[in-house]
């Protein structure tokens, strides 16, 4: 292999494993919103999928079951949020952030409490790679997309999934009525209630996934605040992939490829001074959304909640 | 006997709250009524105590105004972190640029330099908001991210001070510092300007014609519109406001405080700030009592960490309950109509 054709390869394969929790949480927001539920936590959920999947595999030595407890975890703050905005009608920006508050605080204090303070990080074991027999064996196509962790294939599965749900199956057309006029679907029978905290629930189960891989594959361990505000950029990417699958799948690479283009530079020096390179990814999300906000589709009902029993809505 | 009853949900909020997390730290094997006398009664028994709570107060109430001002046309400003950092740096270049001006030119220009960048950082926000509509809450809390690195380079830059081991810039010129109020324990006078920023937000919104106009704007943005108010332009009013309330409260804390920028100096005042103004329910005149209640939550948790070893995180937690029961108050009085 060549030097340029390595270098070319190693920077796909890093962006694709890059990419995954971007893809997670952009989709847990498109699901949610998609039958209107805006969730702003995702900062917070991440944490605490970061802090929970963390401290479980770490006690359990399973990274599955800290995969799955931090899912679980995540699935319990999209219920909160489609318990407090679907039922009892509070408004969905106030109850976001105020779930970004607790899981901000939750992720940090949790591992003081169960683990207290340590002079070595204590370390899990990060993903393994799992190349796929054949194909794994093409030049640069095989190590980029077939030779990764078992999460970066499922979020392309799960991006598949979703799509073919959504513009596919009834169970889609369903929600995806509820998010555009809520009225007109409860008026044809469709529970917006239950479709709105399913939706929830599970774009809050699939958030809290994002927040763990961080510690099971970057990093081995814990650290405060170390989603350093991919939940935020999520929200933005979920607007550059206009509230659609496919779009957020092809997004979340554009977004990782700056994420690991700006931590090369920063490793590799430059004449730029690195803060100003690890300001890349905020940079780049706010000159995509000035490029993509007004233009893409967005829910209609986004953000709003809906009350069968008021006249207008 | 109103006055009462519209105190009433917040006492029951707080002490339901107290009651959720009483639990928890009894679970966890801590002592709940030690931890809570603690919490409650440390700004109160010294001197000290009662003024690390004030100088708590003044970042706390500047970055919860940031915070309701652009709330009360209705729109969420979550970038007074950056906007503070941002205010910090523009008074500590300012400070150390032209550090051997008299105190009667070089505090003014102090205060006014570092009001006017966190009022631009949080322009680009608002700006970002009128020319292309994007959402303010992505916009603001993108740009926090931005300024902490920027912090970093400042003070690991040509101002950087060896002899620190923590990113730090050299002090300010002495003619830059507040003027103390109380020498020991040390007071400085920037809680005179956290009051009369406090007032003036008050007086504007709910005595001038443009305030109100603000006020209208957050309240029906259709009906204002129709009436002939240039919304966008309120919002964009409104989100610049905010953000030089934030940036004094970064002046204040390199003028009053450090007289220097160190990194980290926002602490979680920013944070906190957001919660108060939420607590308040976006209430401009409620927010300097909020403030002054959670400033006695945040000196009594960090002595509760020294004292009996709880973390101190448990602190933010009782305080984002707090809020949970405020809001689910609401809900109880719109049933009981």
């Amino acid at each position: 292999m060549s030097g340029l054709e390595s270098t070319i390869t190693d920077f796909l394969k890093l962006t694709f494993l890059s990419m995954v929790p971007f893809v997670l949480a952009s989709q847990g927001t498109m699901l949610s919103g998609r039958t209107g539920v805006f969730n702003v936590a995702q900062e917070g959920i991440m944490l605490v999928g970061a802090s929970v999947g963390f401290l479980v595999s770490y006690i359990t030595g399973s990274n599955l079951i800290g995969a799955l407890v931090a899912m679980a975890a995540g699935g319990l703050f999209g219920l909160i949020l489609a318990y407090f905005t679907t039922t009892l009608k509070m408004d969905q920006f106030v109850v976001g952030l105020a779930l970004f508050f607790i899981g901000t605080g939750l992720s940090s204090l949790l591992p003081k409490l169960v683990i207290g303070v340590t002079l070595t990080p204590p370390l899990v074991k990060t993903l393994p790679e799992i190349p796929i027999p054949l194909l794994s064996q093409i030049p640069i196509i095989g190590p980029v997309l077939f030779k990764q962790n078992i999460l970066v294939y499922f979020s392309i599965l799960l991006s598949v999934f979703l799509w073919y749900m959504l513009y596919r199956t009834n169970m889609g057309l369903r929600m995806r009525s509820v998010g555009e006029n809520p009225k007109a679907s409860d008026a044809l029978g469709i529970n917006v209630s239950s479709n709105r905290y399913i939706t929830s629930i599970i774009g809050g189960m699939l958030i809290g996934l994002a927040g763990a891989y961080l510690p099971m594959v970057y990093t081995g361990t814990f650290t405060d605040l170390m989603t350093k505000g991919r939940g935020w950029i999520a929200i933005a990417l979920t607007f550059f992939g206009a509230w659609s699958p496919l779009p957020i799948l092809f997004g979340s690479l554009f977004f990782a490829a700056i994420e690991v283009l700006s931590f090369r530079f920063q490793v590799g020096g430059s004449f730029i001074p690195y803060q100003f390179l690890s300001m890349l990814p905020y940079i780049a999300t706010i000159v995509v959304m000035i490029f993509t906000f007004g233009k893409s589709r967005v829910p209609a009902f986004l953000g709003q909640n809906y009350d069968r029993e008021r006249r207008t809505l | 006997m109103t006055q009462i009853r519209k105190f009433f949900p917040y006492l029951i909020s707080v002490l339901a709250a107290f009651v959720v997390v009483g639990i928890l730290l009894w679970v966890l094997g801590f002592n709940p009524l030690k931890a809570y006398q603690t919490i409650l009664f440390t700004s109160f028994r010294t001197p000290n105590g009662f003024i690390q709570t004030l100088l708590k107060w003044i970042p706390l109430t500047l970055t919860a105004l940031a915070f309701t001002v652009p709330l009360s046309s209705g729109k969420f400003n979550i970038g007074a972190e950056g906007q503070m950092l941002v205010g910090a740096i523009g008074a500590a270049a300012v400070g150390i640029l032209f550090k051997d001006l008299p105190p009667a030119l070089l505090l003014p220009l102090v205060i006014l330099a570092g009001m006017l960048a966190g009022a631009f950082w949080g322009l680009i926000a608002a700006w970002l908001l009128y020319q292309f509509n994007i959402n303010e809450i992505l916009s603001t809390v993108l740009l926090n991210f931005i300024s902490f690195a920027l912090v970093d380079f400042v003070a690991t830059g040509p101002w950087r001070d060896p002899a620190a081991g923590h990113p730090t810039t050299v002090p300010i010129g002495a003619g830059g510092f507040l003027p103390m109020l109380v020498k020991n324990p040390p007071l400085h006078s920037g809680i005179i300007l956290a009051i009369i920023v406090a007032v003036a937000v008050y007086f504007f919104t709910s005595k001038t014609t443009s305030g109100y106009e603000l006020v209208v704007t957050g309240a029906n943005p259709r009906a204002s519109k129709v009436h002939g108010i240039n919304i966008r332009k309120m919002f964009l009013f409104s989100l610049v406001i905010g953000a030089a309330v934030a940036g004094l409260a970064g002046v204040i804390e390199v003028a009053g405080t450090h007289h220097r920028l160190i990194e980290g100096l926002h602490s979680n005042f920013p944070t906190l700030g957001l919660i108060i103004g939420l607590m308040a329910r976006g209430k401009n005149q409620a927010v300097p009592f909020v403030a002054f209640f959670i400033s006695i939550l945040e000196v009594g948790g960090s002595a509760m960490q020294r004292t009996i070893m709880v973390p101190v995180q448990i602190v933010l937690i009782a305080e984002a309950l707090i809020l949970i029961f405020i809001l689910l108050s609401d809900i109880i009085k719109r049933r009981q109509k």
